[in-house]
């Protein structure tokens, strides 16, 4: 762009408002992120941990030993896949099928449809544990796996659907439309030609939801109440309830345990929950 | 796009939508209804109040508006939307998504390492990120926070106790950055270079970009982020009920807490209800208006 006078020529030092500052500034917010994490950090490696900071004399991984060994330790772990991976399952399919017709077929009220859907997004389940668990009750959904499962994909769908919809749009209907002359039929070209297409949409889509399902607080604290089949959630939070009676590295080791899926997805999912927070959701 | 052209057409189109729409009906609709409905009846969760329920009409609501308690939450929840949300999470999320940011003449190293790190208390689970500072905010000497603030000679303070409401404050505050920040490295990506370049090139300085140019253009967003967040913050429950369960006494109580404790606590179904509808009244009307705002950025 010749026209556009270079900027490098003119004397700009009085404009910076020094990057010295800004380190520091960027230094003690960073000191914020991380700081609570502290004893987390060190009680999970110190075989002698307590509730209190202190630096471990020795580090080992018997904690993590020992979360993985005792029963409890390892129930919770279990249970939280099962309930965070069939949740997944279910919001994958469901999204998928329904994000798909959204996107290749118009119907009278579809954009208002859009926009409910959206809408009911705004409903957190805080306002609706109540009668969520006369309803899980009436079901027979307490204290079951298939109960809690459905309720927690339930709780994705709405975003889900405005994800899956987003990214068949990218995927354009002139293939579909080639594969339909040479005789396949529209269910054949979805699943062969389109899936694959949206495949990093769908992954994007069931990590987003593994993520929800596997950090869910209220909706295990109300479901559940057999031990046998409480998630991590709601194991870190009875133990910290206990109080003088907990294992605190062990406690300190399933944090871990329980933090590193949902920050390793976080990271891969991050360009399409960024996408669908901001931009992505705007869509039609 | 096309059309739907047939009923078969409307047919496999229904059958693709109707689980999710099955999943989303039965639990989140229908017991948003059913909360509604209940308001107007004496249900309780167990005892004689279980098995035969009356309607009794608007009681419910005033009681609910003569409760001190309710009021006191709402309040609470109000401030707390305000200081941590609206206050804490917007001004200190758009100060890392600038400083982060690349524009003429402003190009921080290790970006991506300061992005990383901002993004860790969002990415962990919300029992993790309660039960992190949980730990640090142990009321002995040894909490890491008192030992923070003994280094320049504090007592030690009981934050969870003495200072519950601060307490959550700051720890939604550091839990909501991240968001605010992903949601505005997004939209100052989009800004043109060239809107930047001419800025300065017209003798702008830094603070007047900001002002003038970065801030206008990005108006929207913010907008829409302070929505969300406002809805999200409302609903709140997992992270301050981990650490304070509303205490002590209900100095953290909020609308979230509130509705949770009428129905597990005092069973009082129909009257938690009532405090649930007036909750989805007020996110539903913050709901249209968001809605509104994304139909406009379309």
């Amino acid at each position: 762009m010749p026209a556009v006078a270079s900027p490098v020529t003119r004397p700009m030092a009085k404009l910076r408002p020094g990057p010295a500052a800004a380190y520091g500034v960027l230094a003690a917010l960073a000191l914020f992120a991380l700081g609570p994490f502290t004893w987390v950090l060190l009680a999970a490696f110190d075989p002698d941990a307590n509730i209190f900071v202190q630096a471990p004399r020795t580090l080992s991984l018997e904690n993590f030993q020992n979360a993985f060994t005792d029963a409890g330790g390892l129930g919770l772990i279990v249970n939280s896949l099962i309930y965070a991976g069939g949740a997944t399952l279910i919001l994958v399919v469901v999204t998928t099928l329904g994000g798909y017709a959204l996107s290749r077929y118009d119907f009278r009220g579809r954009r208002t449809f859009m926009l409910s859907i959206l809408l009911v997004r705004v409903i957190p389940p805080t306002a609706t544990i109540v009668p969520l668990f006369v309803l899980s009750k009436d079901l027979g959904f307490v204290d079951t796996y298939h109960g809690v499962i459905l309720v927690l994909a339930s709780l994705n769908v709405p975003l889900g659907l405005w994800i899956m919809k987003g990214f068949f749009d990218t995927v354009p209907i002139d293939i579909e439309e080639a594969a339909w002359v040479d005789g396949a039929n529209r269910l054949q070209t979805a699943f062969r030609i389109v899936l694959p297409l949206a495949g990093p949409g769908v992954a994007a889509g069931a990590l987003i939801g593994f993520i929800g399902a596997w950090g869910e607080f209220l909706v295990p604290l109300v479901l559940i109440s057999d031990p046998d089949k409480m998630p991590i959630s709601i194991g870190l939070f009875r133990a910290w309830l206990n109080y003088t009676n907990v294992d605190w590295g062990l406690l300190a080791a399933l944090s871990i345990i329980y933090m590193v899926p949902a920050v390793a997805f976080y990271v891969v999912a991050r360009r399409a929950l960024q996408s669908s927070l901001a931009g992505g959701l705007a869509g039609q | 796009m096309r059309r739907i052209q047939s009923w078969r057409e409307g047919l496999t189109v229904a059958a693709f939508l109707a689980p999710a729409l099955a999943l989303i009906g039965l639990f989140t609709v229908a017991p948003g209804i059913w909360a509604v409905v209940q308001s107007f009846t004496d249900r309780a969760l167990v005892g004689r109040n279980a098995a035969n329920v009356q309607f009794i009409g608007l009681d419910n609501y005033a009681q609910l508006a003569g409760d001190p308690d309710f009021s006191a939450s709402l309040v609470r929840t109000v401030v707390f939307v305000l200081l941590s949300a609206i206050v804490g999470q917007t001004i200190l999320g758009f100060l890392t998504a600038y400083l982060l940011a690349t524009r003429p003449r402003w190009r921080l190293r290790f970006s991506p390492l300061f992005a990383a790190i901002f993004l860790l208390p969002l990415a962990v689970p919300e029992a993790v990120a309660a039960l992190a500072w949980a730990s640090i905010a142990n009321g002995t000497e040894q909490g890491f926070l008192n030992r923070m603030t003994g280094a320049f000679g504090a007592e030690p303070v009981q934050w969870l106790q003495e200072h519950a409401m601060a307490t959550i404050i700051v720890v939604n505050i550091w839990r909501g950055i991240p968001f605010a920040m992903v949601l505005f490295s997004a939209a100052l990506e989009g800004i043109s270079r060239e809107v930047l370049e001419m800025s300065l090139v017209d003798g702008a300085t830094a603070w007047q970009q900001f002002r003038r140019i970065i801030l206008g253009i990005l108006r929207p967003q913010i907008l829409l982020f302070l929505m969300l967040t406002t809805i999200t913050t409302f609903g709140i429950f997992g992270l301050v009920y981990f650490l304070t369960r509303g205490g002590p006494g209900d100095a953290t109580t909020l609308i979230g807490i509130y509705i949770y404790l009428q129905g597990f606590k005092f069973f009082e179904i129909g009257f938690g209800s009532a405090a649930a509808t007036v909750m989805l009244v007020i996110l539903l009307t913050l709901g249209v208006y968001y809605v509104r705002l994304m139909r406009e950025q379309a």
